[in-house]
């Protein structure tokens, strides 16, 4: 594939793996080397191989929009993507800074909302936000710790900074995705292993373990179980997944009743047993129909009484949400200066909030070159990419937040980073159906790259070392999210290496 | 463990078995069919009526040839018991209880479910078909396997157990009936001239031709097959066998009583007559009653473990 390397040209973009034009970048180097090596036939058996393998393994990903197809196989590639371990070791402290700030705030705005009194920031925004809730309030979880499971969404721009483009606290998923792309890897590609220092991602279903036993400091043995909404959620495969890695019980809403004394119970063959913490993989609204939503069937009702009389500890806990609403993200660097006294490690995408008359002056008139989204949506719905867009949705956009200012915010168009990723030169027009006929000529070109790592919150934190890469495998696409056919990538965390050991 | 899973991995076993099986009976019922004269019109709706599904297929096909009946048996997902739609089952129960098997039980289900994908369009090619079948036991074996060594002998696994002895009486005693039915059939005049081969390969159906040689040092023939099929404490693919094993499992769940009584009737009823004394043309009658007694064990397991909320009151105790 030589051909194929010499001629990568990232052009004006960051790459992650090729600094210019015949240049890997030094962490990169052993890869490339390696990869430029292989005959295109070699090359090709491998992406063969990945594929057989997720098949085999039943790596699956379910579209909802995929009508009668719950068994989209995941889509990879098998070429990783590399960061260094120093500036890897950066960023793990940055996002560590900043779920700890989180945290103290959710903390905070249910219990007295010290931060609103001080008017660090406006009261009505969180009080709006959809993930605010009520029946949260004067609620202390374990530890103090609201979001336990965190999957921030990072992304580089063409300054080469690491951005936060978002925190996912509500049930952020993909860290199955994770795991299995690095098992891939290793089948795939077995070589290189042995010649580089790679951190492991392997130790997260037992981290992940420890943290939801921590909620229980009470108990020396508690019973966690895994709640997910059910066998057709696009997520289901990660929740089998997870609790199998982790040793967790997988059940349903329906598996679960709450006790007259409050404690939570599952349906087993010996009668009720009872349950000690649920790390549940379903939103707030479905989880307590007497709460929330009545026509949930997939929760479990008084669910929220045992939770709040401290019977159940639930990862992640109820109400934490709130934090993940984008105008609240604008505030999360004021957040860490005003709880923690530090200046935030890793920025913030900069933001107009367009509650604001200044920045929503700024934002109608350059809405064409921004990238403007709603407070609550997630996936990418509901966004408008302003020059990729059309004059008419630039113009239902500027209707919009005129409407409901409060309800959006902006920001300036990134230009994220690219990686080398195979494609097949003649059908990029539909990439899942990549085609195996051996004719047709791989090439290795430059797409769009993003990062979810996941930070772990119990008794202590506990960041992977890399996340999952998630790619835009379309040419010149800046979209991403697996729900809306993007790929991913293994992601390695390389040390510099003397005789094989990391430095 | 949650009923819910009990129930998953039960039918599991159930279905594990039933493809197996099926895989089995199909190819030994063709291999038959080559034993015999060329002449002989080979009655392959036989294999219809063994799993009741005359209803089904008649709906569904013209023709009771070779082809239909195939397709029906092996590919047709309309077919409540074919090959493809136990198989998708099996993988479906598997994906629905991870958290409690082995994690390779899992990619096995999906190699089984690639193999069905890449080979079902050539089943009508009877070479294709036997090298499929054969693969689909194999398979099948990997993961009986797979689950006997590598797994905890923990209340799944005895729900596997139970699911896998209540179908594996369920298909024998179905197989004899097949052959009971073939013997009365009126055309079958020849066919009973061939009744050695037969039963050799009614042995072999259920794998248990090489047994039956070893331990009972008879010729093959009707009576002394039905007797080592029914009765044999020793092989464990015997009705017998099965239905004391499951009794045995079920003594290591919780409040037992209700279906080990039910269990231990159905192997009473099924050893009470001596099965070889019976004309073979008349023994389809006990097997019916043996398939509806299996009916009616499966029911109160189903009460006892997989729905215990809606089975008393001792479960909602103490709330």
């Amino acid at each position: 594939m030589k051909k194929e390397w010499n001629q990568y040209d990232p052009g004006s973009l960051y790459d992650e793996l090729i600094a210019a034009v015949h240049q890997p970048r030094e962490a990169s180097y052993k890869l490339v080397e390696y990869l430029r090596h292989l005959t295109p036939d070699r090359f090709r058996q491998c992406v063969q191989e990945s594929e057989a393998v997720i098949r085999e393994m039943g790596i699956t990903f379910t579209v909802y929009s995929d009508a009668g197809n719950i068994d989209r196989a995941w889509p990879f590639d098998i070429i990783p993507r590399i960061i260094p371990a120093a500036e890897w070791d950066c960023t793990e402290i940055g996002l560590k800074q900043r779920i700890r700030a989180l945290n103290m705030f959710i903390q905070d705005i249910y219990n007295g909302g010290k931060i609103l009194k001080d008017g660090v920031m406006p009261a009505d925004i969180v009080l709006q936000s959809k993930g605010y809730r009520k029946a949260c309030i004067g609620m202390t979880p374990p530890h103090g710790v609201w979001a336990n499971i965190c999957g921030s969404d990072l992304v580089r721009h063409s300054d080469g900074v690491l951005y936060v483009l978002e925190d996912n606290l509500r049930v952020p998923s993909g860290v199955a995705y994770m795991l299995e792309n690095r098992n891939i890897t290793k089948r795939v590609l077995p070589e290189i292993f042995n010649t580089l220092p790679i951190r492991p991602v392997s130790n997260y279903p037992a981290q992940l373990y420890e943290m939801l036993a921590s909620l229980r400091p009470d108990l020396d043995d508690p019973t966690i179980a895994l709640m997910t909404p059910g066998i057709y959620n696009s997520a289901y495969f990660e929740h089998a997944f997870l609790a199998q890695q982790a040793g967790l019980v997988l059940l349903e809403g329906a598996d679960l009743v709450v006790g007259k004394d409050e404690y939570v119970y599952m349906k087993t063959i010996k009668g009720l047993e009872r349950v000690d913490v649920i790390y549940r993989r379903i939103d707030d609204d479905f989880i307590d129909p007497e709460v929330f939503r009545e026509d949930s069937m997939l929760g479990v009702p008084g669910i929220m009484r045992a939770w709040k009389a401290g019977k159940v500890a639930i990862a992640n806990a109820p109400g934490c949400g709130v934090a993940d609403d984008k105008v609240i993200y604008a505030y999360v660097p004021d957040m860490i200066r005003y709880y923690l006294g530090e200046e935030p490690t890793l920025p913030n995408v900069p933001t107009y909030v367009c509650r604001r008359d200044k920045d929503r002056e700024y934002v109608l008139e350059h809405l064409a070159e921004l990238v403007v989204k709603p407070a609550n949506e997630s996936g990418g719905y509901g966004m408008l990419v302003g020059p990729h867009s059309t004059a008419e949705k630039v113009e239902e956009f500027r209707k919009l937040i005129q409407e409901d200012p409060n309800n959006y915010i902006a920001q300036p168009t990134l230009s994220l980073s690219v990686t080398p990723t195979s494609c097949e030169t003649d059908t990029e027009a539909d990439v899942h159906r990549r085609t195996t006929d051996p004719k047709s000529r791989i090439k290795i070109a430059p797409r769009h790259v993003d990062l979810r790592p996941f930070i772990l919150s119990g008794k202590d934190i506990f960041v992977t070392p890399g996340g999952l890469t998630r790619v835009a495998l379309v040419e010149g696409s800046l979209v991403v999210n697996s729900s809306q056919g993007g790929g991913s990538k293994d992601t390695w965390i390389v040390g510099d290496v003397v005789e094989g050991e990391e430095v | 463990m949650l009923s819910r899973v009990a129930e998953r991995v039960y039918w599991m076993a159930r279905y594990l078995e039933r493809a197996e099986k099926t895989a089995r009976l199909i190819n030994v019922h063709t291999a038959l069919l080559m034993d015999l004269p060329g002449r002989m019109e080979i009655n392959w709706f036989t294999l219809i009526r063994l799993f009741n599904a005359e209803k089904v297929f008649s709906e569904h096909y013209e023709r009771g040839n070779e082809a239909n009946i195939m397709q029906f048996l092996i590919a047709d997902i309309n077919n409540p018991s074919s090959l493809a739609t136990s198989l998708a089952n099996v993988r479906e129960n598997v994906r629905t209880s991870l958290d409690v098997l082995p994690e390779e039980i899992w990619a096995q289900a999906n190699q089984i479910h690639l193999l069905m994908t890449n080979s079902l369009p050539r089943i009508a090619d009877r070479y294709a078909r036997q090298i499929f079948l054969r693969e689909v036991m194999k398979h099948c074996q990997c993961i009986r396997g797979a689950l006997d060594s590598h797994m905890s002998r923990d209340h799944s696994f005895d729900f596997m157990q139970i699911g896998k002895h209540l179908e594996r009486t369920d298909m024998t005693s179905r197989i004899l009936e097949m052959t009971s039915l073939l013997l009365s059939d009126d055309r079958s005049d020849t066919l009973r001239k061939y009744d050695g081969i037969l039963w050799t390969n009614l042995l072999q159906a259920l794998s248990a031709r090489q047994m039956y040689l070893q331990h009972i040092h008879s010729r093959v023939e009707g009576a002394s097959v039905m007797r080592f099929l029914m009765n044999d404490n020793a092989f464990p693919g015997s009705v017998g066998y099965s239905l004391a094993a499951m009794s045995r499992r079920m003594r290591y769940l919780p409040d037992p009583d209700m279906p080990m009584t039910m269990a231990q009737r159905v192997l009473e009823h099924s050893q009470a007559q001596d099965v070889g004394a019976i004309p073979a043309e008349h023994v389809h009658t006990l097997m019916d009653y043996l398939q509806s007694e299996l009916g009616v064990l499966h029911a109160e397991i189903a009460k006892t473990w997989f729905y215990p909320d809606r089975s008393g009151q001792q479960q909602t105790q103490g709330l």
